[in-house]
């Protein structure tokens, strides 16, 4: 069995981690090459029209896989009401359309995800002990956490140093040095060292940035390739970023933390009940949550990121602009027709009235 | 009499006769929007966010003309009509969009439908929706009766006779003598509709799509003129259970008349629908194994009568010429 996996921001980290612990054997693990605009015109080929980004990322990363040699592809599914729901059904009439002898392996995302997730590692790791799979688990884990950890620092470094650049270099580095590490002691170790590195970029000591807040479907937040580097462009512009959405995140509570009962959005939800009483399905009522803890919370402003015609958010775009509690919000929706330097242009005239905006209240 | 607004829009066309039965069981009047005008389209197009998928920019327009009307405006919530089963982000945000979009609305009387959680909570879901007209809870429940019996005979006039939602609505709302006749069986070709019934029945919307074709010597079949059951098989038949809840109107409806050898099948589907980006397209497969004539048309507030009167003549002459060179 030749298991191959679509990407989603830096999933593919964990994914490797444990290739490099649990070896391959009968059963491999195929990592397509990173999403690229060839990932994105097969995607586009191969779709419905109307079918949105992520539909169209995950698609051309299963057909590349495919071309590997996969033989079994896997996606999530999410019993909801977006179109997620859908995917496997779609994707799978595609692939084989295509001439891809390959079965599908779903991969439930809102119920039972934990056995759902273990069983498939397990099977992918050709039946090796438990013992095995839980440090290979703990230490792709500790990758993954370590990774979202640095972008968190990075994030404050981007949009206060001195000479642009430098924190995006850090960074790269950092990356492939974690994915390098062959040990848990060792991520550990990598991440401090450049921590310390990040410490010792040179700062605007008067620097007070512009904080901006990211919210949104969750695919195009944390998948750089679909929101084309968005965090990166509003560091360029001197902005502070912080994201709640993230992938060790997800991992934390939804694997693990949610079966003892605690509900990481339930803030959030409490957040956006006078504006939207129930959940829409995708990540729709944590957006309009969001906004409003964040415009309490003092930010500037909040960047809201959706595929284009994706329906929860779509629900939570049209909900947002009544809440009492007041704060800019951008929309920026992405397809395959969207160009980076008009998302920049966007950006440029969103944060030059954050930076107004700020000086009026301050007087 | 307390007044219950109703749009004529959405799931209008599946329910009506169901949530009149029950307003009126319960001592209540209802009140239904105009059919789609220009007013109505510019008003809800004015408020909606520029994606929003048409239907539900209507739907706002409808609530606006309905705003001074009524005591009350009826919006459920639909989340769930079967296990596992769902409807579109946008009908289960309906209410709070509309709070959020239309301020002068009425008191929004929103049930939550979801099905998935299992009967017993419709049955809270329809008590506390009918308790802002009566505690009598054997009333509500009587009320509830009737209003499955009003739905359930609508189906099985539409299915029976062969009629659309509209014809049956307008006699059920007018006069005898204007009681539609049984469908002409003379025209030489039959096409299948497929759509949701808010975007085959607007005229507003499709241009007048259904008499167009009608007018062109078509005759046209759309899901509601099959059984539930039969649709729901033909869905089964296709092997996977249905993610969405009107995905037997939809997938099933275009296997049920691939099935019974229609000439051609006309999706219809207005731009940016989220479930129809991916159903559609199981249809148009399934049309292709077939060797059935498929054309889909996508809708939208741009979309000119021209164009599409072009594309419908075109398809018609190459269902026309496929015939003749098959037969």
């Amino acid at each position: 069995m030749r298991v191959g996996i679509p990407h989603c921001g830096n999933a593919y980290v964990m994914a490797e981690a444990l290739v490099q612990k649990l070896g391959n054997g009968k059963n491999e693990l195929i990592i397509p090459p990173p999403t690229s605009h060839r990932t994105l015109d097969l995607g586009v080929k191969y779709s419905p029209v109307e079918a949105c980004l992520p539909f169209k990322l995950t698609l051309g990363n299963l057909i590349e896989a495919c071309e590997l040699g996969a033989d079994t592809l896997v996606h999530a599914r999410g019993t909801g009401v977006c179109r997620l729901g859908y995917y496997v059904k779609e994707q799978e009439q595609i692939v084989h359309d295509l001439g891809y002898d390959a079965r599908f392996l779903t991969l439930d995302v809102s119920q039972n995800k934990f056995r759902s997730i273990m069983s498939l590692i397990k099977e992918v790791a050709n039946d090796a002990p438990w013992p095995q799979i839980i440090s290979a688990l703990y230490f792709a884990m500790e990758k993954l956490f370590t990774l979202d950890k640095m972008e968190k620092a990075i994030h404050r470094v981007r949009a206060v140093e001195l000479e642009k650049g430098r924190a995006n270099q850090i960074h790269r580095e950092a990356v492939k040095a974690i994915s390098e590490a062959k040990m848990v002691g060792q991520v550990k170790n990598t991440a401090k060292e450049y921590i310390r590195k990040l410490d010792q970029v040179p700062k605007d000591p008067t620097g007070d940035p512009v904080k901006v807040s990211i919210v949104g479907e969750v695919f195009v937040v944390l998948d750089p390739f679909a929101n084309m580097d968005i965090e990166m462009e509003l560091g360029k512009l001197g902005v502070e970023v912080e994201r709640t959405m993230s992938l060790s995140r997800w991992v934390k509570y939804r694997l693990f933390l949610n079966y003892l009962g605690v509900n990481e959005w339930k803030e959030v939800h409490k957040a956006a009940m006078p504006y939207l009483k129930r959940n829409v399905g995708g990540d729709g009522w944590e957006s309009v949550g969001e906004k409003v803890v964040r415009a309490r919370e003092g930010y500037d402003g909040v960047i809201h990121l959706a595929p284009f015609t994706c329906m929860p958010e779509i629900v939570a775009q049209n909900i947002m602009p009544s809440t009492k509690e007041d704060i800019p919000v951008l929309t920026v929706l992405y397809d395959e027709q969207m160009a980076r330097p008009g998302m920049i242009t966007r950006l440029e005239a969103f944060v030059d009235l954050l930076k107004f905006r700020r000086r009026r209240m301050r007087k | 009499m307390f007044k219950v607004g109703i749009p004529r829009a959405l799931s209008y066309y599946q329910y009506l006769p169901a949530w009149e039965a029950f307003f009126e069981a319960l001592g209540a009047e209802t009140v239904v929007s105009p059919p789609t005008n220009k007013a109505i389209f510019t008003a809800g197009n004015s408020r909606a966010v520029a994606e929003t998928c048409l239907p539900v920019k209507l739907f706002f327009g409808h609530v606006i003309s309905l705003a001074n009307k009524c005591d009350y405006m009826f919006i459920p919530a639909m989340r769930s009509l079967g296990k596992k089963a769902y409807y579109c982000s946008k009908f289960i945000g309906l209410p709070d969009m509309t709070r959020a979009l239309v301020p002068e609305c009425p008191p929004i009387l929103d049930p939550e439908i979801d099905l998935n959680k299992g009967r017993r909570n419709l049955y809270s879901a329809i008590y506390d929706l009918g308790r802002h007209f009566s505690s009598d809870k054997s009333r509500i429940k009587k009320a509830a009766k009737q209003a499955e019996k009003a739905h359930l005979a609508y189906r099985k006039e539409m299915s029976d006779r062969g009629i659309t939602p509209i014809q049956a609505l307008d006699e059920m709302h007018r006069d005898e003598d204007k009681l539609y006749s049984e469908p002409d069986t003379s025209p030489s070709l039959s096409v299948a509709l497929i759509g949701h019934q808010y975007v085959i029945y607007d005229d507003y919307i499709n241009h007048r799509l259904i008499s167009r074709l009608q007018a062109m010597g078509v005759r046209v079949f759309t899901p509601e003129m099959a059984e539930q059951e039969a649709l729901d098989i033909a869905m089964t038949k296709l092997g996977s259970a249905p993610h969405w809840s009107f995905e037997a109107d939809i997938i099933g409806a275009g296997e049920y008349y691939l099935e019974a050898k229609v000439d051609g099948i006309i999706s219809v589907a207005v731009f940016g629908c989220g479930p129809d980006s991916m159903m559609i397209d199981m249809v148009r497969h399934r049309a292709s194994e077939f060797r059935t004539p498929f054309l889909h048309l996508s809708l939208d507030e741009h979309t000119s009568e021209g164009g599409l009167v072009t594309r419908l003549e075109a398809f018609l002459d190459m269902v026309k010429r496929r015939r003749r060179v098959c037969a």
